[in-house]
């Protein structure tokens, strides 16, 4: 009986809370979607206009996979990978990239420019339709009132790599005269790009294709999806591959590795340098390639003594003869042998050093720039686009945080050092944010600090393509075109075999929504004369200048939907050239980190313990979800409701806790309620849930209500090299809800 | 009518079933309008439900009360001529309640009615199913017409060959259920056997609880014939409920023994699983023991404990058939089924469904009172 | 010339259960919203030994198009067909929606589609081969665990896999003569 109600809920939800046509039909065919919206005159008649395929690039993550879009009658009716495309994604598209028509045909997007109501708090979701003109205005007025009031600094701008028009954003931010643009790296790679490019002077790419033997650690291939990583990883040649795989977890990547050890969350590093002393004592190690290509080896001689493989099973509880095998197996199979970076590097405080032994350990196997090895990447050069700043006499303060971390990079920023800052107003106050497709609330950690961060502020203005809990929580709220209904600059996709893709629209943008540079465009000239003048120019206009020097690059592009000029991998291109590092050469030694005071070669410290009747909360990802974006989408919410709390079985057994009961996981910042899922697949010591889910935003109608926030519950440490945060260092208690 | 002001419980009776009409009616007329699948719990895993079985129940009855009736009119034995008119009239109308049911169950009756004829699929046992349902309904319309008339050569005529057809269409309704290999509980011969067999148990109970509503409810007279046909009814029940008995546990053991894959799981599900309150109490209790104890205790052998007996088997009956349809489809066909609970999927029906249940035994029951009221249901002598 | 028998050979062991099959499937068939509204799924096969040592496997699968089908047999009113190449086919317009087939059928492979109203199920993508392309969980699968084709060619990359390599079906005891073939 209670089943019936809930259906009757569930349809007077879709009728009645949601004010939107479109949400009276919960329905797979996009055709009946415009019908009952041509109905309501949300949208014109379907006309009947001719069929036709639109090469694109997916927006759903960074991958930005070739995309045939199938247009009928004016609707896409369905994405199709391009076949075109294989060199960066193998001809595919996965869940997220065929769900993409249900961005464009989704109730939940936003269709308007809102303005939260006069006197309502923020984060009561109470918005109304304004006009474009009114909702720019007010933008425009706020910005320049708060650099009049305090500085231009004091406006921060927070944005989000994946789509191919964020350069426009930090060009308005760089225009307007703030330092404080804070983007996504520090919540994901930046401890990667500073760890391998103080080794490499780049952060190079394994040619997985080509390795026969290749270790993971802490990269899920199998449902963190990169292309063309995740495919190569199963493909490659005829079976020679070896897969070794690290993780706390039993992920879908450890059901296709050869093995699998439950590595200790934090003691990575002591399994690398576990394996860097075996090749070294064993004499395993590439000696030309060192003498000839790298510094401080001799350093990392003695260095590396004490780090047995006997020592290191203690750390990181995998038995030491498995270590020692697995460094014999992998400096045999060197050059062809990568020990994998991965992509999200937020794991612990220590994660840059980590990284460097990894790279370390690539290193002296000599898998440089070799097939199979660790490549430099390549790109297709596309012609930049030059614009003058104008010049303020007044005096704006440098960035933030600037002198909080040791490297940080001059776009990217750290988001938790800059957070805390700005709430200290140390040593300036930042009153406004403008966010374009970054969810503040649902990706930084601790979000009890990022809503005080936003209640301080004067001004809050978002432009995104769905209510995300950072634009519920906004003064503005901006509808952006999806990426399936705008052009898109031109953008090189490096990689060991680079290829260049972009965006054309496959319909004309629905309702309101506008392309990014024409909102920018608009927000530019209500700042100023000056600003605007470096924004004047079209899309086209834009798209030719990058290709002003190759115009073939365009011509491809609309052709076959992308442009390359190698479809295989070049090796050796950096034989002989001086790498970006200070010594010109691979540093296994850093003087550089010797200098600023850290750690020239990776020394490895033990990870806090888990306290008595806690455990380690990690966090990680779905092949159907990228980050919180997309948890909404109607087809991946079918596929995935809710995020559940996995628990190890006999942990479980222990508390008495049982499979699908609600359960309260507290952290020291925040706590949340969620489903368990009692597995096999976790140490007994961590719990695990995906991120994307307890959203504050009840405009995401699937999921609002559903599962718990990673971010409400992670406190927020940081690596003092990189700034990059770290997300497995908060420990929880799980309790019966 | 007139006569309902000088029977306040004639009355209520009326206004009772009048009420669970109009429930019926409303959630037709809301499933008509909303569709099946919000109104309805029936889902991808089990999609027979409580209307499938409910339907199953109808015209098992139709069956049994045109068997159990034929043994007095077909097959001579005299007393059971007494019941004749009532039992082939209360055999059409649940048989057509019972249609009434599936048509509220299947999305599209009416391009049923049109695809039957136009493109028949004769290895269908469904097809079989309406075709000869279709044929018994008109046999028994005809049975009907030569009672009335007391035309007993048309009777007999129409009475053997409604015989038949109610053993064959019956029987084909277990094919229905037996025939499908995919569902190991249901595969096999015992269905459409067990069918007949339970059928007869169905018809007895409901004669003895219709001689009751009219011989001591509605105080006609009883006749004089009426003593030795109530021990006859009694002790020919309490054998078919014997019978009945036998199959069951012939049903149980080879679905425990050896564990044959999903029909043990399924066999375990009524014993011991989600189904198993409505087995042991409904089933076995209320549907088998109470009944068998009643009919072979001397003293209980009255018209009210024949009847008590026959309306306690009719639940139990009842419960039976809802188990038999949930158990075939409760066993999951993929392992990772959605909502799976200690390997099983659930069902539980909706409201809307209890709703078109209970629209159905209201109209049944309606319109037999009501021809009770129109029909002279008394058999004359020969 | 033979006749053409189209049928999907699967090598499961590149699938990483990323279930990009299942929701192209959707947007390709305009299947309805609903977790139960599915023409094809990845199974997550139960977790194999104890922690810390484990395995799993994952099965795509969707209707087998069988020989043999029983949803075909328990049609009342031949809605359910099957095209010269091997196809099981529904004429939803004949579809009377007595579910017998759902019931038939082994593999739950069939839903009731309440927007065209009658029993859905996978076709091959029929109009994608029509314009001679695969069916769309042949064309998005990331690592192409599937490979669709026509057996009775035997220079197919389907009959070359079949030929090569041993090869199960699913409940074939059931005697349907599934045509979806796994790799072993």
């Amino acid at each position: 009986m209670s089943r019936l109600l809930e259906k009757n809920l569930s349809r007077r939800r879709f009728m009645g809370l949601s004010s939107c046509a479109l949400a009276t039909v919960a329905v797979g065919s996009q055709i009946k979607v415009l019908k009952s919206l041509a109905m309501t005159g949300e949208v014109g008649e379907l006309t009947n206009l001719p069929s036709k395929d639109v090469f694109t690039s997916c927006g759903m993550c960074v991958n930005k996979c070739g995309v045939i879009a199938r247009v009928q009658n004016g609707i896409i009716q369905k994405l199709d990978p391009n076949p075109n495309f294989f060199i960066k994604s193998r001809g595919m598209l996965c869940a997220r990239g065929n769900a993409g028509t249900k961005v464009v045909y989704d109730p939940d997007r936003l269709k308007y420019p809102l303005i939260r109501v006069e006197g309502s708090k923020r984060g009561e979701g109470k918005f109304r339709r304004a006009t474009w003109e009114e909702a720019l205005d007010l933008v425009a007025k706020n910005m320049n009132d708060i650099a009049a009031k305090y500085s231009r600094a004091s406006v921060m701008f927070a944005s989000s790599e994946g789509t191919f028009s964020e350069h426009f954003f930090l060009q308005l931010a760089e225009c307007f005269g703030t330092p404080n643009t804070v983007r996504h790296p520090t919540l994901c790679l930046s401890s990667n790009i500073q760890g391998f490019g103080a080794t490499y002077g780049t952060n190079p790419t394994p040619d997985v294709l080509n390795a026969d033997y290749v270790i993971m650690s802490g990269a899920n291939r199998s449902e963190a999806l990169i292309t063309p990583d995740s495919i190569d990883m199963l493909t490659g040649d005829g079976g020679k591959r070896k897969l070794i795989y690290l993780d706390p977890r039993f992920t879908k990547t450890a059901a296709k590795a050869d093995e699998w050890y439950p590595i200790k969350p934090g003691t990575d590093m002591a399994f690398i340098l576990a394996m860097i002393n075996v090749i070294v004592t064993e004499g395993l190690y590439d000696s030309a390639f060192i003498e000839e290509q790298t510094v401080g080896f001799d350093k990392l001689v003695p260095h590396i003594d004490p780090y047995t493989p006997e020592w290191a099973a203690g750390e990181c509880e995998i038995p030491a003869e498995d270590i020692r095998r697995i460094a014999r197996e992998f400096a045999n199979a060197a050059p062809k042998a990568v020990y994998y970076q991965g992509r999200r590097s937020s794991f612990m405080a220590n994660d840059t050093q980590m990284r460097r032994a990894m790279a370390i350990l690539n290193t002296i196997v000599g898998n440089w720039d070799t097939k199979g090895g660790m490549i430099p990447n390549s790109c297709i050069k596309l012609t930049n686009h030059d614009y003058i700043a104008p010049w303020y006499d007044e005096d704006i303060p440098g960035r933030l945080e600037g002198d909080a971390i040791t490297y940080i990079s001059e776009k990217d920023g750290s988001w938790p050092v800059l957070r805390d800052r700005a709430l200290a107003a140390d040593p300036y106050p930042i009153k406004g944010m403008m966010v374009y497709k970054q969810n503040v609330l649902g990706s930084v950690p601790n979000r009890a600090k990022s809503i005080q961060l936003i209640e301080q502020m004067d001004f809050v203005c978002t432009i995104d393509i769905t209510m995300s809990d950072t634009a519920w929580y906004s003064d503005v709220v901006l509808p952006e075109a999806t990426y399936l209904e705008r052009n898109d600059p031109l953008e090189c996709l490096g990689g060991i075999v680079p290829v260049v893709a972009f965006r054309q629209p496959c319909i004309e943008p629905m309702f309101e929504s506008k392309e990014s540079l024409w909102i920018i465009q608009q927000i530019a000239k209500r700042l100023s004369d000056e600003i605007y003048a470096e924004f004047d120019f079209t899309m086209e206009e834009h798209i030719h200048h990058q290709v002003k020097k190759n115009p073939q690059i365009l011509e491809d592009l609309k052709t076959k939907g992308v442009y390359f000029e190698n479809t295989s991998p070049v090796y050796g291109k950096s034989k002989g050239t001086r790498l970006k590092t200070k010594s010109g050469k691979i540093e296994i030694y850093s003087e550089k980190y010797a200098e600023n005071g850290h750690d020239p070669l990776p020394v490895y410290s033990s990870p806090v313990t888990v306290p008595p009747n806690r455990y380690r909360l990690l966090i990680g990802r779905h092949a159907f979800f990228t980050h919180g974006t997309t948890a909404n989408n109607p087809y991946l919410h079918d596929i995935m409701p809710e995020n559940t709390l996995w628990l190890n079985v006999l942990e479980a057994q222990k508390m008495g806790l049982t499979e699908g009961q609600m359960v309260k996981v507290r952290s020291a910042v925040g706590e949340q309620t969620l489903k368990l899922e009692i597995t096999p697949k976790i140490r007994p010591d961590s719990v695990y849930m995906a991120h994307g889910f307890g959203v504050l935003s009840k405009a995401q109608t699937n999921i609002y209500g559903k599962g718990g926030s990673d971010a409400a519950l992670i406190d927020e440490k940081y690596c003092p090299i990189s700034g990059n945060v770290a997300l497995h260092e908060t420990f929880v208690e799980v309790l019966p809800a | 009518m007139a006569s309902f002001t000088k029977k306040p419980g004639e009355l209520l009776w009326f206004s009772l079933l009048g009420l669970g009409m109009l429930v019926g009616a409303g959630t037709a007329l809301m499933v008509l309008t909303k569709g099946h699948s919000h109104m309805y719990n029936v889902s991808r895993e089990v999609p027979w439900g409580i209307l499938i079985s409910t339907y199953v129940f109808f015209v098992v009855s139709s069956t049994g009360l045109c068997l159990v009736s034929s043994l007095g009119h077909v097959f001579g034995i005299e007393q059971f001529e007494l019941i004749g008119r009532r039992a082939i009239l209360l055999s059409i109308i649940t048989l057509l309640t019972g249609f009434g049911t599936i048509a509220m169950e299947i999305n599209h009756p009416i391009r049923m009615a049109i695809y039957v004829m136009l493109t028949p699929n004769l290895e269908s046992p469904i097809w079989w199913m309406g075709t000869l349902y279709g044929i018994y309904l008109v046999l028994l319309i005809g049975e009907f017409f030569f009672l009335m008339k007391n035309h007993h050569k048309g009777a007999l005529t129409m009475g053997i060959l409604g015989f038949i057809a109610a053993v064959t269409a019956h029987s084909n309704l277990g094919g229905v259920f037996g025939l499908l290999e995919a569902r190991p509980y249901w595969h096999g011969s015992f269905l459409p056997l067990y069918f007949i067999l339970s059928a007869l148990v169905s018809g007895g109970a409901l004669i003895s609880i219709i001689v009751y509503y009219n011989y001591q409810f509605r105080k006609i007279p009883l006749p004089a014939k009426y003593p030795h046909f109530l021990t006859t009814l009694a002790k020919l029940q309490a054998l078919f409920l014997m019978i009945l008995i036998f199959f069951i546990i012939w049903k149980i053991i080879p679905g425990l023994y050896g564990r044959p894959p999903e029909k043990y799981e399924a066999t375990m599900a009524i014993l011991t699983g989600p189904l198993a309150f409505n087995f042991w109490f409904f089933e076995v209790l209320i549907g088998m023991i109470a009944p068998v104890m009643i009919l072979f205790t001397k003293k209980f052998v009255t018209p009210f404990g024949v009847m008590v007996a026959g309306a306690l088997c009719t639940v139990g009956i009842f419960f039976m058939r809802y188990d038999l349809v949930v158990a075939g489809q409760i066993v999951p066909m993929r392992e990772d089924t959605d909502g799976i609970i200690n390997g099983l999927v659930s069902y539980a029906p909706s409201l809307a469904e209890y709703g078109i249940v209970l629209g159905a035994l209201a109209t049944c029951m309606f319109l037999y009172t009501l021809a009770e009221k129109v029909f002279d249901l008394e058999m004359k002598g020969h | 010339m033979n006749k053409k028998r189209y049928a999907i050979v699967l090598d499961t062991r590149r699938c990483i259960d990323c279930k990009a099959c299942t929701v192209a499937c959707k947007a390709e068939n305009n299947v309805p919203l609903g977790r139960q509204n599915h023409r094809n799924w990845v199974t997550e096969e139960e977790v194999r030994g104890t922690y810390p040592h484990l395995g799993q496997s994952f099965t795509p699968s969707q209707c087998m198009h069988c020989a043999n089908a029983p949803c075909k047999k328990v049609c009342p009113t031949s809605a359910t067909g099957r095209s010269p190449e091997g196809i099981i086919t529904v004429d939803e317009k004949r579809c009377i929606g007595c579910k017998y087939c759902m019931t038939a059928c082994p593999y739950d492979a069939r839903y009731y589609n309440e927007e065209i109203e009658a029993v859905d199920k996978c076709t091959f993508c029929q109009h994608r081969i029509l314009a001679g392309r695969v069916p769309a969980c042949v064309d998005t699968c990331p690592t192409k665990v599937r490979v669709f084709g026509d057996i009775n060619d035997p220079t197919s990359e389907a009959s070359k896999l079949l030929a090569k390599h041993p090869h199960r079906v699913i409940k074939e005891g059931m005697g349907t003569k599934p045509h979806l073939f796994y790799l072993i």
